[in-house]
Protein backbone atom coordinates (compact mmCIF):
# COMPACT_ATOMS: atom_id res chain seq x y z
CA UNK A 1 0.00 0.00 0.00
CA UNK A 2 1.40 3.34 -1.05
CA UNK A 3 0.35 6.13 1.28
CA UNK A 4 0.50 8.65 -1.55
CA UNK A 5 -2.07 6.64 -3.51
CA UNK A 6 -4.37 6.23 -0.52
CA UNK A 7 -6.86 8.75 0.71
CA UNK A 8 -8.87 8.81 3.90
CA UNK A 9 -12.40 10.23 4.00
CA UNK A 10 -13.52 10.31 7.60
CA UNK A 11 -16.11 11.69 9.96
CA UNK A 12 -14.87 14.47 12.23
CA UNK A 13 -15.15 12.19 15.28
CA UNK A 14 -13.16 9.37 13.70
CA UNK A 15 -10.37 11.45 12.23
CA UNK A 16 -9.48 12.58 15.77
CA UNK A 17 -8.46 9.01 16.51
CA UNK A 18 -6.85 8.34 13.12
CA UNK A 19 -4.53 11.35 12.90
CA UNK A 20 -2.01 10.16 15.52
CA UNK A 21 -1.48 6.94 13.52
CA UNK A 22 -1.60 8.34 10.01
CA UNK A 23 1.39 7.52 7.79
CA UNK A 24 3.21 10.64 6.57
CA UNK A 25 2.00 11.84 3.18
CA UNK A 26 -1.41 10.22 3.36
CA UNK A 27 -4.13 12.65 2.37
CA UNK A 28 -7.37 12.94 4.22
CA UNK A 29 -10.64 14.76 4.06
CA UNK A 30 -12.92 15.37 7.02
CA UNK A 31 -16.70 15.43 6.77
CA UNK A 32 -19.12 17.07 9.18
CA UNK A 33 -20.15 14.99 12.16
CA UNK A 34 -23.70 16.36 12.01
CA UNK A 35 -24.36 14.35 8.86
CA UNK A 36 -24.75 11.15 10.88
CA UNK A 37 -28.31 11.98 11.86
CA UNK A 38 -29.33 12.18 8.22
CA UNK A 39 -28.19 9.00 6.46
CA UNK A 40 -29.43 10.17 3.05
CA UNK A 41 -27.43 13.39 3.23
CA UNK A 42 -24.38 11.54 4.54
CA UNK A 43 -24.62 9.04 1.68
CA UNK A 44 -24.82 11.81 -0.89
CA UNK A 45 -21.92 13.76 0.62
CA UNK A 46 -19.79 10.61 0.78
CA UNK A 47 -20.53 9.71 -2.83
CA UNK A 48 -19.71 13.24 -4.01
CA UNK A 49 -16.49 13.23 -2.03
CA UNK A 50 -15.53 9.84 -3.47
CA UNK A 51 -16.34 11.02 -7.00
CA UNK A 52 -14.16 14.08 -6.51
CA UNK A 53 -11.24 11.91 -5.34
CA UNK A 54 -10.11 10.72 -8.77
CA UNK A 55 -6.57 9.55 -9.59
CA UNK A 56 -3.82 9.39 -8.45
CA UNK A 57 -5.72 7.69 -5.63
CA UNK A 58 -6.14 3.96 -5.92
CA UNK A 59 -7.57 3.28 -2.50
CA UNK A 60 -10.02 5.21 -0.37
CA UNK A 61 -10.36 4.34 3.30
CA UNK A 62 -13.69 5.43 4.74
CA UNK A 63 -13.51 6.43 8.39
CA UNK A 64 -17.07 5.26 8.89
CA UNK A 65 -19.03 2.14 9.71
CA UNK A 66 -22.39 1.07 8.36
CA UNK A 67 -23.65 4.34 9.92
CA UNK A 68 -27.41 3.81 9.56
CA UNK A 69 -26.78 2.34 6.11
CA UNK A 70 -25.29 5.60 4.82
CA UNK A 71 -22.40 3.69 3.18
CA UNK A 72 -24.73 1.21 1.47
CA UNK A 73 -24.93 2.01 -2.25
CA UNK A 74 -21.58 3.80 -2.40
CA UNK A 75 -19.30 3.04 -5.30
CA UNK A 76 -16.00 4.29 -6.72
CA UNK A 77 -15.33 3.86 -10.40
CA UNK A 78 -11.54 4.06 -10.27
CA UNK A 79 -10.67 3.25 -6.68
CA UNK A 80 -11.03 0.47 -4.19
CA UNK A 81 -13.13 1.39 -1.17
CA UNK A 82 -12.15 0.09 2.25
CA UNK A 83 -14.79 0.31 5.00
CA UNK A 84 -14.54 -1.11 8.51
CA UNK A 85 -17.10 -3.90 8.92
CA UNK A 86 -18.76 -2.32 11.96
CA UNK A 87 -22.12 -0.75 12.73
CA UNK A 88 -20.70 2.62 13.69
CA UNK A 89 -17.70 4.42 15.12
CA UNK A 90 -18.27 3.14 18.67
CA UNK A 91 -16.92 -0.24 17.52
CA UNK A 92 -13.86 1.51 16.06
CA UNK A 93 -13.17 3.29 19.34
CA UNK A 94 -13.70 0.13 21.40
CA UNK A 95 -11.37 -1.83 19.11
CA UNK A 96 -13.73 -4.39 17.55
CA UNK A 97 -17.29 -5.13 16.53
CA UNK A 98 -17.30 -7.83 19.19
CA UNK A 99 -16.34 -5.41 21.98
CA UNK A 100 -19.21 -3.14 20.91
CA UNK A 101 -21.66 -6.03 20.98
CA UNK A 102 -20.51 -7.01 24.46
CA UNK A 103 -21.01 -3.44 25.71
CA UNK A 104 -24.35 -3.09 23.98
CA UNK A 105 -25.74 -6.37 25.28
CA UNK A 106 -24.52 -5.78 28.83
CA UNK A 107 -26.03 -2.30 29.03
CA UNK A 108 -28.06 -1.29 25.97
CA UNK A 109 -29.06 2.03 27.53
CA UNK A 110 -25.62 3.52 27.06
CA UNK A 111 -24.89 6.84 25.42
CA UNK A 112 -21.25 6.86 24.31
CA UNK A 113 -19.03 9.90 24.18
CA UNK A 114 -15.52 10.49 22.92
CA UNK A 115 -13.52 13.66 22.51
CA UNK A 116 -14.75 13.99 18.94
CA UNK A 117 -18.40 13.61 19.92
CA UNK A 118 -18.07 16.13 22.72
CA UNK A 119 -16.28 18.67 20.55
CA UNK A 120 -18.87 18.29 17.81
CA UNK A 121 -21.45 19.34 20.42
CA UNK A 122 -24.25 17.58 18.64
CA UNK A 123 -26.04 15.37 21.14
CA UNK A 124 -29.40 15.31 22.93
CA UNK A 125 -27.63 16.97 25.84
CA UNK A 126 -26.68 19.93 23.69
CA UNK A 127 -30.10 19.95 22.10
CA UNK A 128 -31.73 20.50 25.46
CA UNK A 129 -31.17 24.24 25.47
CA UNK A 130 -32.79 24.73 22.08
CA UNK A 131 -35.72 22.58 23.21
CA UNK A 132 -36.17 24.91 26.18
CA UNK A 133 -36.21 27.85 23.81
CA UNK A 134 -38.80 26.22 21.58
CA UNK A 135 -41.09 24.49 24.06
CA UNK A 136 -40.37 26.05 27.45
CA UNK A 137 -38.61 24.57 30.45
CA UNK A 138 -41.29 22.13 31.57
CA UNK A 139 -42.01 20.60 28.19
CA UNK A 140 -38.33 20.47 27.25
CA UNK A 141 -37.63 18.56 30.46
CA UNK A 142 -40.37 16.08 29.62
CA UNK A 143 -39.07 15.64 26.08
CA UNK A 144 -35.46 15.10 27.11
CA UNK A 145 -36.60 12.67 29.79
CA UNK A 146 -38.50 10.76 27.19
CA UNK A 147 -35.57 10.86 24.78
CA UNK A 148 -33.32 9.41 27.49
CA UNK A 149 -36.02 7.26 29.08
CA UNK A 150 -34.25 3.92 28.89
CA UNK A 151 -30.73 5.31 29.07
CA UNK A 152 -28.87 4.49 32.25
CA UNK A 153 -25.23 5.13 31.50
CA UNK A 154 -23.13 7.87 29.96
CA UNK A 155 -19.86 6.28 28.94
CA UNK A 156 -16.71 8.14 28.05
CA UNK A 157 -14.51 5.97 25.88
CA UNK A 158 -10.89 6.44 26.83
CA UNK A 159 -8.93 5.86 23.65
CA UNK A 160 -5.75 7.09 25.30
CA UNK A 161 -5.25 9.68 22.59
CA UNK A 162 -5.73 12.90 24.43
CA UNK A 163 -5.76 14.76 27.70
CA UNK A 164 -8.96 13.40 29.15
CA UNK A 165 -9.58 15.60 32.18
CA UNK A 166 -11.64 18.21 30.36
CA UNK A 167 -13.84 15.58 28.68
CA UNK A 168 -14.18 13.62 31.91
CA UNK A 169 -15.38 16.75 33.58
CA UNK A 170 -17.93 17.43 30.82
CA UNK A 171 -19.17 13.83 30.82
CA UNK A 172 -19.51 13.70 34.61
CA UNK A 173 -21.37 16.98 34.69
CA UNK A 174 -23.70 15.95 31.87
CA UNK A 175 -24.39 12.56 33.46
CA UNK A 176 -25.34 14.25 36.70
CA UNK A 177 -27.53 16.82 34.99
CA UNK A 178 -29.55 14.19 33.16
CA UNK A 179 -29.64 11.49 35.83
CA UNK A 180 -27.28 9.03 34.16
CA UNK A 181 -24.45 6.97 35.63
CA UNK A 182 -21.01 8.17 34.60
CA UNK A 183 -18.54 5.55 33.54
CA UNK A 184 -15.23 5.56 31.76
CA UNK A 185 -14.64 2.56 29.56
CA UNK A 186 -11.32 1.57 28.01
CA UNK A 187 -11.01 2.08 24.28
CA UNK A 188 -8.50 0.60 21.89
CA UNK A 189 -6.58 1.84 18.86
CA UNK A 190 -6.24 -1.64 17.33
CA UNK A 191 -8.97 -1.17 14.73
CA UNK A 192 -7.92 2.39 13.87
CA UNK A 193 -4.33 1.26 13.25
CA UNK A 194 -5.51 -1.64 11.13
CA UNK A 195 -7.61 0.72 9.02
CA UNK A 196 -4.55 2.78 8.19
CA UNK A 197 -1.88 0.11 7.96
CA UNK A 198 -3.75 -3.07 7.14
CA UNK A 199 -4.11 -5.96 6.87
CA UNK A 200 -7.55 -5.35 5.39
CA UNK A 201 -8.92 -8.71 6.37
CA UNK A 202 -12.39 -9.92 7.28
CA UNK A 203 -12.84 -6.87 9.51
CA UNK A 204 -13.28 -4.76 6.38
CA UNK A 205 -15.69 -4.49 3.51
CA UNK A 206 -13.70 -4.09 0.32
CA UNK A 207 -15.41 -2.77 -2.81
CA UNK A 208 -13.25 -2.95 -5.93
CA UNK A 209 -13.57 -0.28 -8.64
CA UNK A 210 -17.14 -0.30 -9.95
CA UNK A 211 -18.50 -2.48 -7.14
CA UNK A 212 -21.36 -1.17 -5.02
CA UNK A 213 -21.35 -1.62 -1.24
CA UNK A 214 -24.36 -3.57 0.00
CA UNK A 215 -25.78 -4.15 3.47
CA UNK A 216 -25.11 -7.87 3.17
CA UNK A 217 -21.39 -7.15 2.59
CA UNK A 218 -21.33 -6.13 6.24
CA UNK A 219 -22.85 -9.41 7.29
CA UNK A 220 -20.51 -11.83 5.52
CA UNK A 221 -18.07 -13.27 7.98
CA UNK A 222 -15.81 -15.13 5.54
CA UNK A 223 -12.80 -13.45 4.04
CA UNK A 224 -13.74 -14.14 0.45
CA UNK A 225 -12.71 -10.73 -0.80
CA UNK B 1 -64.30 19.54 16.31
CA UNK B 2 -62.37 16.47 15.23
CA UNK B 3 -60.75 18.58 12.49
CA UNK B 4 -59.62 21.02 15.14
CA UNK B 5 -58.18 18.09 17.05
CA UNK B 6 -56.27 16.82 14.02
CA UNK B 7 -54.74 20.26 13.54
CA UNK B 8 -53.93 20.75 17.22
CA UNK B 9 -52.04 17.46 17.41
CA UNK B 10 -50.35 17.91 14.04
CA UNK B 11 -49.26 21.44 14.96
CA UNK B 12 -47.91 20.33 18.36
CA UNK B 13 -50.44 22.38 20.35
CA UNK B 14 -50.56 19.95 23.23
CA UNK B 15 -52.77 21.94 25.62
CA UNK B 16 -55.32 22.65 22.88
CA UNK B 17 -55.37 19.02 21.80
CA UNK B 18 -56.01 17.74 25.31
CA UNK B 19 -58.66 20.38 25.96
CA UNK B 20 -60.51 19.44 22.76
CA UNK B 21 -60.36 15.75 23.65
CA UNK B 22 -61.80 16.42 27.12
CA UNK B 23 -64.57 18.55 25.63
CA UNK B 24 -65.39 15.85 23.09
CA UNK B 25 -65.53 13.15 25.75
CA UNK B 26 -67.72 15.34 27.99
CA UNK B 27 -70.13 16.11 25.16
CA UNK B 28 -70.48 12.40 24.49
CA UNK B 29 -68.55 12.10 21.21
CA UNK B 30 -67.84 8.59 20.02
CA UNK B 31 -64.38 7.70 21.40
CA UNK B 32 -63.54 6.16 18.04
CA UNK B 33 -64.01 9.55 16.38
CA UNK B 34 -61.38 10.94 18.74
CA UNK B 35 -58.96 8.10 18.08
CA UNK B 36 -59.57 8.38 14.34
CA UNK B 37 -58.65 12.07 14.55
CA UNK B 38 -55.50 11.16 16.49
CA UNK B 39 -54.65 8.59 13.87
CA UNK B 40 -55.15 11.10 11.08
CA UNK B 41 -52.98 13.62 12.92
CA UNK B 42 -50.23 11.03 13.35
CA UNK B 43 -50.19 10.46 9.61
CA UNK B 44 -49.61 14.21 9.15
CA UNK B 45 -46.86 14.21 11.79
CA UNK B 46 -45.22 11.22 10.10
CA UNK B 47 -45.34 12.98 6.77
CA UNK B 48 -43.80 16.16 8.19
CA UNK B 49 -41.07 14.06 9.79
CA UNK B 50 -40.35 12.38 6.43
CA UNK B 51 -40.19 15.79 4.77
CA UNK B 52 -37.76 17.07 7.38
CA UNK B 53 -40.11 19.73 8.81
CA UNK B 54 -40.36 17.78 12.07
CA UNK B 55 -37.62 16.09 14.02
CA UNK B 56 -37.33 13.66 16.89
CA UNK B 57 -38.71 16.02 19.57
CA UNK B 58 -41.92 16.47 17.57
CA UNK B 59 -42.31 12.70 17.20
CA UNK B 60 -41.87 12.37 20.94
CA UNK B 61 -44.30 15.13 21.71
CA UNK B 62 -46.83 13.51 19.38
CA UNK B 63 -46.21 10.18 21.13
CA UNK B 64 -46.81 11.84 24.49
CA UNK B 65 -50.04 13.40 23.28
CA UNK B 66 -51.23 10.01 22.02
CA UNK B 67 -50.56 8.46 25.41
CA UNK B 68 -52.48 11.19 27.20
CA UNK B 69 -55.36 11.11 24.74
CA UNK B 70 -55.65 7.34 25.10
CA UNK B 71 -55.82 7.76 28.89
CA UNK B 72 -58.62 10.33 28.63
CA UNK B 73 -60.59 8.29 26.11
CA UNK B 74 -60.16 4.89 27.77
CA UNK B 75 -63.09 5.06 30.22
CA UNK B 76 -65.44 6.09 27.41
CA UNK B 77 -64.01 3.41 25.16
CA UNK B 78 -64.76 0.71 27.71
CA UNK B 79 -68.43 1.69 27.61
CA UNK B 80 -68.56 1.80 23.81
CA UNK B 81 -70.02 -1.13 21.88
CA UNK B 82 -67.47 -3.77 21.02
CA UNK B 83 -65.20 -2.62 18.20
CA UNK B 84 -64.16 -5.13 15.60
CA UNK B 85 -60.89 -6.78 16.54
CA UNK B 86 -59.01 -8.13 13.58
CA UNK B 87 -56.33 -10.09 15.38
CA UNK B 88 -53.44 -10.09 17.79
CA UNK B 89 -49.95 -8.64 17.55
CA UNK B 90 -46.92 -9.15 19.77
CA UNK B 91 -44.49 -6.26 19.49
CA UNK B 92 -41.23 -5.21 21.12
CA UNK B 93 -37.85 -3.55 20.69
CA UNK B 94 -35.31 -6.34 20.22
CA UNK B 95 -32.43 -7.22 22.53
CA UNK B 96 -29.63 -4.69 22.78
CA UNK B 97 -31.79 -1.76 21.71
CA UNK B 98 -33.81 0.52 23.95
CA UNK B 99 -35.38 2.94 21.47
CA UNK B 100 -39.14 2.84 21.57
CA UNK B 101 -40.59 6.11 20.33
CA UNK B 102 -41.43 4.57 16.95
CA UNK B 103 -42.55 1.27 18.45
CA UNK B 104 -44.95 3.06 20.81
CA UNK B 105 -46.50 4.94 17.91
CA UNK B 106 -46.91 1.67 15.96
CA UNK B 107 -48.48 0.05 19.03
CA UNK B 108 -50.96 2.90 19.32
CA UNK B 109 -51.80 2.79 15.62
CA UNK B 110 -52.34 -0.98 15.67
CA UNK B 111 -54.50 -0.65 18.73
CA UNK B 112 -56.80 2.01 17.27
CA UNK B 113 -56.93 0.10 14.00
CA UNK B 114 -58.48 -2.96 15.59
CA UNK B 115 -55.64 -5.10 16.91
CA UNK B 116 -55.03 -6.46 20.38
CA UNK B 117 -51.41 -5.60 20.96
CA UNK B 118 -49.10 -7.13 23.53
CA UNK B 119 -46.14 -4.77 23.93
CA UNK B 120 -43.11 -6.49 25.46
CA UNK B 121 -41.17 -3.24 25.92
CA UNK B 122 -37.49 -2.71 25.09
CA UNK B 123 -34.33 -4.86 25.06
CA UNK B 124 -36.51 -7.95 24.67
CA UNK B 125 -34.54 -11.23 24.49
CA UNK B 126 -35.53 -13.69 21.72
CA UNK B 127 -36.83 -16.18 24.29
CA UNK B 128 -39.29 -13.65 25.65
CA UNK B 129 -40.79 -13.23 22.16
CA UNK B 130 -41.03 -17.03 21.89
CA UNK B 131 -42.87 -17.29 25.21
CA UNK B 132 -45.20 -14.44 24.31
CA UNK B 133 -46.08 -16.12 21.01
CA UNK B 134 -46.91 -19.35 22.88
CA UNK B 135 -49.06 -17.62 25.49
CA UNK B 136 -50.71 -14.82 23.52
CA UNK B 137 -51.00 -16.66 20.18
CA UNK B 138 -50.69 -13.66 17.86
CA UNK B 139 -50.99 -13.84 14.09
CA UNK B 140 -48.42 -11.06 13.73
CA UNK B 141 -45.09 -10.31 15.42
CA UNK B 142 -43.49 -6.87 15.18
CA UNK B 143 -39.76 -6.52 15.82
CA UNK B 144 -38.53 -2.99 16.30
CA UNK B 145 -35.03 -1.55 16.47
CA UNK B 146 -33.40 1.76 15.74
CA UNK B 147 -29.73 0.83 15.63
CA UNK B 148 -28.28 -1.30 12.84
CA UNK B 149 -26.95 -3.45 15.71
CA UNK B 150 -30.58 -4.37 16.31
CA UNK B 151 -30.81 -6.09 12.91
CA UNK B 152 -28.61 -8.89 14.29
CA UNK B 153 -30.93 -9.25 17.28
CA UNK B 154 -33.91 -9.32 14.89
CA UNK B 155 -32.28 -12.20 13.03
CA UNK B 156 -31.58 -14.01 16.32
CA UNK B 157 -35.22 -13.51 17.33
CA UNK B 158 -36.58 -14.87 14.04
CA UNK B 159 -34.20 -17.84 14.38
CA UNK B 160 -35.39 -18.49 17.93
CA UNK B 161 -39.03 -18.43 16.78
CA UNK B 162 -38.09 -20.90 14.05
CA UNK B 163 -36.28 -23.20 16.49
CA UNK B 164 -39.29 -23.16 18.80
CA UNK B 165 -41.37 -24.47 15.90
CA UNK B 166 -43.58 -21.36 15.89
CA UNK B 167 -42.43 -19.70 12.68
CA UNK B 168 -45.20 -21.06 10.45
CA UNK B 169 -47.90 -19.77 12.76
CA UNK B 170 -46.91 -16.11 12.62
CA UNK B 171 -46.09 -13.37 10.16
CA UNK B 172 -43.13 -11.26 11.22
CA UNK B 173 -42.65 -7.60 10.36
CA UNK B 174 -39.64 -5.46 11.21
CA UNK B 175 -39.37 -1.71 11.46
CA UNK B 176 -37.53 1.25 12.92
CA UNK B 177 -34.39 2.97 11.70
CA UNK B 178 -33.02 2.11 8.30
CA UNK B 179 -34.78 -1.14 7.47
CA UNK B 180 -34.64 -2.19 3.83
CA UNK B 181 -35.40 -5.18 1.63
CA UNK B 182 -31.84 -6.41 2.25
CA UNK B 183 -32.32 -6.22 6.02
CA UNK B 184 -35.60 -8.10 5.68
CA UNK B 185 -33.79 -10.86 3.79
CA UNK B 186 -30.96 -10.95 6.33
CA UNK B 187 -33.26 -11.19 9.36
CA UNK B 188 -35.63 -13.72 7.81
CA UNK B 189 -38.69 -11.56 8.49
CA UNK B 190 -41.70 -11.58 6.15
CA UNK B 191 -41.85 -7.84 5.52
CA UNK B 192 -40.64 -4.47 6.69
CA UNK B 193 -42.42 -1.19 7.23
CA UNK B 194 -40.97 2.30 6.91
CA UNK B 195 -43.61 3.96 9.06
CA UNK B 196 -46.41 3.20 11.49
CA UNK B 197 -49.13 3.09 8.83
CA UNK B 198 -47.12 0.58 6.81
CA UNK B 199 -47.10 -1.65 9.89
CA UNK B 200 -50.87 -1.37 10.18
CA UNK B 201 -51.36 -2.18 6.49
CA UNK B 202 -49.14 -5.25 6.74
CA UNK B 203 -50.93 -6.56 9.82
CA UNK B 204 -54.33 -5.98 8.24
CA UNK B 205 -53.28 -7.68 5.05
CA UNK B 206 -51.99 -10.70 6.97
CA UNK B 207 -55.14 -11.25 9.00
CA UNK B 208 -57.34 -10.66 5.96
CA UNK B 209 -58.89 -7.42 7.25
CA UNK B 210 -60.15 -4.78 4.86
Amino acid sequence: MLSSRTKVIACATVIEEMLPHMPPGMQYQVLDFGLHVNPAALKQTLQETIDASAPPFETIILGYGLCSQAVVGLKANNCTLIVPRVDDCIALFLGSAEAYKVQSRSEPGTYYLTKGWIEAGDSPFEEYDSLVEQYGEEKARRLINQMLKHYTRLALINTGQYELERYREYTRRTAERFGLRYEEIPGSDVFIKKMLHGPWDGDFVIARPGETISYLDFKRTTEET
Amino acid sequence: MSNELVNAIADMREEDALRIVREMVESGSDPMTILDAAREAMAVVGQRYEEGTYFLPELMLAGEMLGQITEIVKPALAKAPEVTRYGKVVIGTVQGDIHDIGKNIVTFMLDVNGFDVLDLGVDVPPQKFVEAIRDFQPQVVGLSGFLTLAFDAMKETVDAIKEAGLRDGVKIMIGGGQVTEEVKTYTGADAYGRDAMAGVSLAKQWVGAK
